[in-house]
């Protein structure tokens, strides 16, 4: 079933070590990417390989595509996975990658245009019957426009970048009179953030939910859909809660949903896996509203409710197999939920908290699961996505889901920043989740930023102490006549941090300074194996020769990865201290 | 009746002001070209070095005196250099650090009187001193009085010399005489690609011998790190530079006097490790890391190694046994078979005297197959060399635990704290051979006639080989004698040294009355 045997990753944090581990379990090579921000992350350290591509600035590194492209041709990967975000929905990066001769793992070029465009994806769908919000498929071209509009399709409406998303680029217009300064400040946006300032309108939908369709796609033109999510807890349209099934989502709905996230994709040829967005509102009225052309973060959710792995299904779609199963296997089983760990302070606005992680401790037990990227340590960059973890639960039901959540959120500890920790236990601990309700207006209320900011001091209360850890001891106390061996939780002592920073500086691949070519003897004596041969590829530390001195054998190690040349040694052969046994080279060809 | 300028209040401003200025004595251009360079400013060096805002700092309105090349026009507040005290993990210790954008580090006679302040205070009140080194070197308009300045340094370097640990940070450059200060004292960190010393620079070796070298190459911390072993630990930059001297700094005790810290135990003292059973290959022949066996033997498997790059052939470490710090010295067969050379015993000597001095326990591993034999051994004075390391162990009178894993072969042998030497216990594995030398150098000389008569010579000597290894390749002939206390399963190594070491604790042993020994330097 191996399809690749290498395959790059362009991505970071919890994404690129989430790929990584399905490449494993298909037995193919991981080779990851890094930036200079990068270079003591943890996916740098998950991959088999991993290499610098650039300066810390994503436009220098993760989205710089000729870097991701060399790389690719320099580590041999045969296929490149884009994760989400950066390069992931990018149809110029998908075709050089093909035209690079990497196999992209991810849609055809020509879907991700039409669904990266919302006017264009909105006349596809219009063409193929699937309902979208109404409002145009053209931009529109003034504020004028925007009044006729509203007119027609009624008040409230929203404006809209036509490259937006994410929030970023959307006006609601609530009355003619806003119409003006709402136009212009989405031309604006869009202008800022996407280069483009073209702006469309359409109803604007009170109180929907968020609800998306997972799609599967292969070459060999079979469908089928993996059930909805629900992703209505957003906070300034970033998702921070998903969950699988919807509360508002019953069998007749999923299938009906379901039917037309198949035909939105097959409209546009879509291959890999691929997600409808669309809004759901009160009376079960359902439309488009853009296809995301990746995996997204939320797949998890659906992975745990079907027992699929997507990232595999994309990995063995890319590789020209058919689906493995029919949507009549598909089962979907009990509720599940994901919170997304931000490192965000909610008592500060939800701005970004980069800092270095002092504790850190992840949940476990049953139905319990955490993508992570990050641990003791970890230095979260300001220059990325504040998103250091996913946590996802598994019950049997919906508040079964929903109390295992809390139990998990309560047993995550994360010291020396700020997360969103305590801002999940907030909201899942409120009536209106609980119940299932679309929370809109609670999500960003001050009363829950305010419990959430209480619940957080409640989880870092035990990382306080200044370098960090607690540790277990054992000691024998005697209670009440009798005797118990308890654990208790002692401060580790303050040079312990040191300990482990000055081990990691002194790990593998931390040898600095002037390194010589030269791999050469350190004493005389004669050479009983030579381990490599001229050409291959060696690791810092892996053994060139052996020598036999004073009766010992030593091990003559690489001194730093490279590839060995002029290799002058032989079995039997004497030599000298000091005498070349070969040169590790890096050139960089 | 008091007039404005009389106020208390205005008194206030005036300290307020005269402290800023102290705060700031170099110029602006000389911190932004400090920055680019990446390195920090004198007193955020001190700042991050000890507890945050702890540090309390004495002579900040010291001013340099000197009228000639019209130095009177620029007297900036603390001179060249900061100094005062504060404390590392709540111990007090004493600092002072060289501040190169005031007249670029160079050191006056008041920055030497201020130095000589705070190093008299360290020893009065035996605290530790720690110096950040960072200085162009003397300051040429003072002349001879700036030498004096340093010779008042050096003096107290070694009037402290044993009696207070004193740790050098080089952040800077430090050439010519400079560099004997931290020389004289216990440890010496550097910063990789920022920091260089040497006694003249690549100008004059170049005039003098023709070589042509870099200043990195002739005196950075690779250099020193891995050439000269002038420098106990490099860092890769200023801000692990200053975490390794308190990392350094938490297994040493105040003074010469005091015990070294210890610090509660999370590792249970009994805890055993069956991976120690299978570290010494079944083949004699191959090498194992003696680093494996000290990481899996001390507390939380942490330890400090000092010099890490120098002498690979032998491994000096802080760590702790139950939460008392120890200094361990092993033997690291995966360098050079583990032989002692002239580097490696006189980083042994020197580290088991660093350590008898502030009451550190010794532990060390044995696997010593011999010294190294050749010329450039022997030439380069291997016998005077070796004395050290023999000449420092019999010194130590403090705690000494030996544990022989393997080969302890010959004059080896006795050197690595053996029993004779007076080490307090000392044990063995089984896999342990305590032996004149090994097994094949013995018989033929042993039974050189026997073989010269022997129909076949080399099945002769197969047999002899394996008789003579059976007989004596082991540790019971020297059990037999007492000169192991006792032979131990590997596992158990770190419950028995624990306990042995608690036992020796409260040992006191005191030397004949004499002026100092005469260590062959």
């Amino acid at each position: 079933m191996t399809v690749f045997s290498k395959i790059l990753v362009a991505n970071r944090g919890e994404i690129a070590i989430r790929i990584f581990r399905t490449l494993r379990e298909l037995g193919i090579g991981t080779v990851a990417v890094y930036s200079e921000a990068d270079r003591g992350s943890l996916h740098a350290a998950a991959a088999d390989e991993a290499y610098l591509i650039g300066p810390g600035p994503p436009p220098e590194s993760y989205l710089s595509q000729e870097r991701v492209l060399e790389t690719a041709a320099r580590a041999g990967a045969e296929a490149v996975h884009p994760g989400y975000g950066f390069l992931a929905e990018n149809a110029a990066f998908a075709r050089a990658c093909e035209a690079a001769g990497f196999v992209w793992i991810g849609p055809p070029p020509e879907a991700i245009d039409v669904m990266g465009s919302k006017t264009a994806a909105r006349k596809a769908m219009t063409v193929a019957g699937v309902p979208i919000v109404p409002g145009t498929t053209a931009p529109v071209e003034s504020a004028d426009d925007v009044r006729r509009l509203g007119g027609e399709l009624g008040w409230p409406i929203a404006i809209k970048a036509s490259a937006g998303g994410g929030g970023k680029g959307l006006k609601v217009v609530s009355e003619p009179d806003e119409a003006d300064r709402a136009y212009e400040s989405a031309r604006r946006e869009g202008e800022a953030y996407f280069s483009d300032s073209a702006v469309y309108v359409e109803r604007y939908l009170e109180d929907p939910r968020h609800v998306e369709v997972q799609i599967l796609a292969d070459s060999h033109g079979n469908l089928l859909h993996l059930g909805e999510r629900d992703c209505t807890i957003q906070r300034r349209h970033q998702k921070l809660v998903e969950e699988t099934p919807s509360p508002a989502v019953g069998g007749e709905l999923r299938e009906r949903i379901g039917r037309l996230g198949i035909d939105a994709a097959r409209a546009v040829g879509y291959r890999s896996v691929g997600t409808i967005e669309g809004l759901l509102d009160r009376d079960g009225n359902y439309f488009f509203l853009e296809m995301n052309t990746r995996i997204q973060v939320e797949h998890t959710v659906t992975e745990v409710v079907t027992g699929l792995d997507l990232v595999r299904e994309q990995v063995l779609i890319a590789g020209g197999e058919p689906l493995s199963l029919r949507q009549d296997d598909v089962r979907l089983t009990g509720h599940a939920i994901e919170c997304r760990i931000n490192a965000e302070d909610p008592s500060n606005g939800f701005l970004p908290s980069p800092g270095r992680i002092t504790s850190y401790r992840e949940p476990a037990g049953p139905g319990v699961r955490v993508d992570s990227g990050v641990a003791a340590g970890s230095e979260v960059v300001g220059l990325y996505d504040p998103l250091i973890a996913k946590l996802i639960v598994h019950g049997v039901d919906r508040d079964h889901a929903r109390r295992r959540m809390l139990r998990a959120l309560d047993e995550y500890e994360i010291g020396g920043i700020a997360t969103l920790l305590g801002f999940h236990r907030a909201l899942l601990e409120h009536p209106c989740f609980a119940a299932g309700e679309t929370c809109h207006g609670v999500v960003e209320s001050k009363e829950l930023a305010e419990q959430a900011d209480r619940l957080s001091h409640q989880t870092t209360n035990l990382a306080e102490s200044p370098d960090g850890r607690l540790r277990e001891r054992v000691a024998r106390v005697e209670l009440d006549g009798r005797l118990y061996e308890v654990k208790a939780l002692v401060p580790e002592p303050p040079f312990a941090e040191l300990a482990r920073r000055r081990r990691e500086r002194s790990g593998p691949g931390a040898h600095h300074g002037a390194a010589r070519d030269a791999v050469v003897t350190p004493m005389q004596g004669t050479v009983l194996a030579v381990e490599v041969a001229e050409g291959d590829e060696v690791r810092a530390g892996q053994v060139i020769c052996i020598v036999e001195a004073m009766k010992m054998e030593n091990e003559i190690t690489a001194h730093r990865d490279g590839v060995v040349t002029e290799l002058s040694v032989e079995p039997g052969q004497a030599v000298t201290t000091g005498q070349i046994v070969c040169v590790v080279s890096q050139d960089e060809t | 009746m008091a007039t404005e300028a009389d106020s208390t209040g205005t008194k206030l401003r005036q300290l307020a002001e005269l402290r800023e200025q102290a705060r700031h004595a170099g110029s602006e251009r000389a911190v932004a070209r400090q920055r680019e360079q990446g390195k920090l400013l004198a007193r955020e060096r001190v700042e991050k070095l000890l507890d945050p805002g702890s540090f309390f700092e004495l002579d900040r309105y010291v001013r340099h005196r000197e009228s000639s090349f019209g130095m009177l026009e620029r007297r900036p507040y603390g001179d060249a250099v900061v100094t005062g005290y504060g404390t590392i993990f709540g111990r007090k210790v004493f600092v002072f650090s060289q501040d190169f954008t005031v007249f670029g580090g160079s050191l006056s006679e008041v920055f030497a009187e201020k130095i000589c302040k705070v190093m008299d205070l360290a020893a009065k009140f035996g605290c530790p001193l720690i110096g950040i080194n960072d200085s162009g070197g003397a300051r040429i308009q003072e002349g001879v009085v700036s030498l004096a300045g340093y010779a008042e340094i050096f003096w107290r370097n070694v009037q402290c010399s044993g009696v207070i640990p004193q740790i050098s940070l080089i952040m800077g450059p430090c050439a010519g005489g400079a560099v004997y200060s931290p020389a004289m004292t216990d440890f010496v960190l550097m910063v990789e690609g920022s920091s260089y010393m040497f006694i003249t620079g690549p100008d004059v070796v170049k005039t003098v011998t023709g070589e042509e070298v870099t200043f990195e190459e002739l005196g950075g911390a690779a250099t020193h790190a891995a050439k000269s072993g002038v420098a106990h630990f490099i860092s890769p930059g200023e801000e692990a530079c200053l975490e390794d001297a308190r990392y350094l700094f938490s297994f040493l005790p105040q003074n010469n006097v005091d015990p070294p810290p210890y610090a509660e135990p999370a590792d249970p003292k009994g805890r055993e490790d069956a991976e120690l059973d299978s570290v010494i290959p079944d083949d004699p022949a191959k090498p194992y890391d003696i680093k494996s066996v000290i990481s899996r033997v001390v507390d939380d498997g942490d330890f400090l190694e000092v010099h890490e790059r120098w002498a690979e052939n032998i491994v000096c470490v802080f760590a702790r046994l139950n939460g008392y710090p120890v200094g361990v010295v092993g033997n690291q067969p995966r360098a050079l078979a583990g032989v002692l050379d002239i580097d490696s015993a006189t980083k042994a000597a020197r580290f088991v005297r660093t350590c008898d001095a502030f009451n550190i326990p010794l532990v060390t591993f044995v696997d010593v197959p011999g010294f190294l034999p050749g010329t450039a051994q022997e030439w380069g004075g291997i016998i005077r060399h070796g004395a050290k390391l023999l000449y420092a162990y019999c010194e130590a009178t403090v705690p000494k635990l030996a544990v022989i894993t393997r080969k302890a072969y010959g004059g080896a042998y006795d050197v690595m704290s053996s029993k004779h030497i007076r080490a307090d216990f000392n044990f063995a594995w089984p896999t342990a051979e305590v032996a004149v030398m090994g097994p094949e150098g013995a018989v033929n000389i042993v039974f050189r006639k026997q073989l010269e008569e022997a129909q076949d010579p080399e099945m002769r000597r197969a047999e002899l080989i394996e008789e003579y290894r059976s007989q004596f390749a082991n540790p019971y002939t020297a059990a037999e004698r007492g000169y192991v206390d006792d032979v131990i399963e590997p596992r158990r190594t770190r419950p028995v040294l624990i306990d042995a070491l608690e036992t020796a604790l409260t040992k006191r042993e005191r030397r004949p009355p004499r002026k100092h020994g005469n260590i062959p330097l």
